[in-house]
């Protein structure tokens, strides 16, 4: 095989770098809105209906951790909604996301088309219900009479930091799925376990020190630390938690991505 | 306007699988990760080279697997091949999966925004030829209708309608002008020669040799992965025609014994069963 000369050189863009990009920027824009629209479409409650599942969770919860099996955290429901909103963001995004290759066969197919944004689109569109719960969080917020800090400027950082760190995931997990039809069966396994390994809904001092090191690992745990550190404590959150998550996302995204990379000529072939 | 194709030892291998091939991780463990790996390849294409000067349209013929879709995807960029190379300098625009992104819950003019720039235009271009895109498909009364209402052939007239605005200086065309009625198969068809005035340089893949002739200035013909010839299109489809016709009546020659044969075969599994 002659791998090394063998190639497609395709400047079917014509356009310089930038019109590149704002292309891009449009196909994100109209895809992430496709599906805001599809969801929403049928029902004018479609928003509330939406977030049936947090509050849902937020009930139950909210019953079993206060009122049968005590924990004694002072203002519970921000507590427990300032974990399960970005839990919910990840789990439902990634679950989705590994399906983001193999459920557009047409695209793939598709001359000129970047592969590549398949991923990011499914994120953002579940970012985007994310962000719609946020004022919910907010309500709660003003109703348990805590007052807001300077801190929650940092709460644009701390998303960017998760989206990282999902789409590097993104992209492993919808490469492997093509191969391996049951990742999703097995992400969604994954994701159960995660959810009670991770201080979403209990508090991070209740961990035994032994188990620190362990925890620290879950990139998630700093995330969700940091989302209550400015919503909750009105604290600025562990800065260098922080960067460390982010630089090791990044560095995991760029693997992922040549992953992704690597594996996209042979989409086509594998659908 | 117009762009050079030129494809230069082109070939594409698929790999072929054990058909007890793993398809999910639950399968691979109880395999013990046997049969991952490809048991051959399978060339689709094998030294393929032409090349297209800018302008100029060419008909693609050959049988059903002789590899006029693989080539063409190639050529638009999707796969790459495993041995030699291709190079097109322009925007590409493409007719063939029409309508990918479509959704029938949505309306029409959503669906127009969607593919569209699904097709490489951006919103602005999209918006600016938004009314002569519903005009061409003619469905001005349901532009604002879901999409599941409309028939296929009008679902098809609205995605070639988007495809044809997309100003390609090469474009790929596959099959698709069984599209619609005969008054729709004309209009897409004097779209197709406009582009061709403008420049465009185009591959057309048909099996239809009267409408490579009416439209193609050259021809090639692939057979088995492999091109055949590449020349004027009159000495193409002569060709091609010929070889077709002997072919055919080879079949038919065979035809009845290779049927008692089959017969025979089937007799012995399932006795053996």
């Amino acid at each position: 095989m002659t791998g090394l000369v063998s190639g497609t050189t395709t400047d079917q863009w014509k356009h310089p770098p930038r019109q590149r990009w704002l292309y891009i920027r449009d196909l994100l824009q109209t895809l992430v809105a496709r599906n805001m629209k599809l969801r929403y479409k049928r029902s004018i409650m479609g928003f509330a209906w939406s977030l049936l599942n947090p509050m849902a969770q937020l009930l139950v919860f909210g019953f079993v951790f206060t009122t049968v099996l005590p924990l004694n955290i002072s203002n519970y429901t921000v507590f427990l909604f300032s974990g399960l909103l970005p839990w919910s963001w990840f789990s439902g995004a990634l679950f989705e996301a590994t399906e983001a290759i193999v459920g557009n066969r047409e695209l793939i197919r598709r001359p000129g088309f970047p592969t590549a944004v398949l991923p990011i689109i499914t994120l953002l569109s579940h970012l985007v219900h994310f962000l719609l719960a946020l004022p919910v969080l907010l309500l709660f917020i003003l109703t348990a009479k805590i007052t807001l800090t300077w801190a929650v400027l940092a709460l644009p950082l701390i998303i960017v930091v998760q989206f990282i760190f999902m789409l590097s995931l993104a992209y492993l997990l919808s490469t492997i799925h093509v191969t391996f039809r049951d990742t999703q069966y097995l992400l969604n396994i994954l994701l159960l376990l995660g959810f009670y390994l991770t201080p979403v809904f209990y508090d991070s001092t209740a961990v035994p020190q032994r188990f620190h090191l362990i925890y620290s690992l879950n990139p998630m745990y700093h995330l969700i630390n940091a989302y209550r550190a400015i919503l909750l404590h009105g604290v600025w959150p562990d800065f260098v938690a922080l960067g460390l998550v982010g630089a090791s996302a990044s560095a995991l995204l760029l693997l992922g991505y040549r992953y992704f990379l690597h594996f996209s000529d042979q989409f086509v072939e594998e659908l | 306007m117009g762009a050079e194709i030129v494809v230069r030892s082109v070939g594409k291998s698929f790999r072929r699988y054990h058909p007890e091939r793993p398809r999910t991780l639950q399968e691979a463990v109880l395999s013990g990760l046997r049969g991952l790996r490809p048991v051959e390849r399978f060339w689709a294409l094998r030294d393929i080279s032409f090349s297209a000067a800018p302008g100029k349209m060419i008909g693609i013929m050959g049988a059903n697997g002789a590899g006029k879709s693989t080539l063409l995807r190639l050529i638009g960029g999707v796969g790459r091949p495993d041995e030699g190379q291709i190079h097109v300098n322009g925007r590409i625009g493409a007719l063939l999966d029409l309508g990918a992104g479509f959704h029938p819950d949505l309306t029409g003019r959503e669906n127009v925004y969607i593919n569209g720039v699904i097709s490489g235009l951006s919103r602005r271009e999209v918006s600016r030829s938004f009314d002569s895109i519903v005009q061409f498909a003619e469905l001005e009364d349901f532009i604002d209708s879901p999409l599941r209402v409309y028939s296929t052939g009008m679902q098809m007239r609205l995605a070639f309608a988007i495809a044809a605005h997309a100003e390609p200086e090469v474009l790929l065309i596959d099959e698709v002008l069984a599209v619609g009625d005969i008054s729709f198969q004309q209009k897409c068809i004097q779209r197709i020669e406009r582009f061709k005035s403008q420049g465009c340089t185009i591959l057309l893949v048909s099996h239809e040799p009267a409408l490579i002739v009416d439209l193609c200035d050259e021809a090639i013909w692939l057979r088995a992965g492999t091109l055949v010839c590449h020349d004027e299109v009159a000495v193409v489809t002569d060709r091609y025609l010929s070889e077709s016709k002997k072919e055919t009546e080879r079949r038919t020659r065979r035809e009845r014994p290779a049927k008692r044969t089959a017969n025979n075969k089937r007799s012995v599994t399932e006795s053996l069963e």
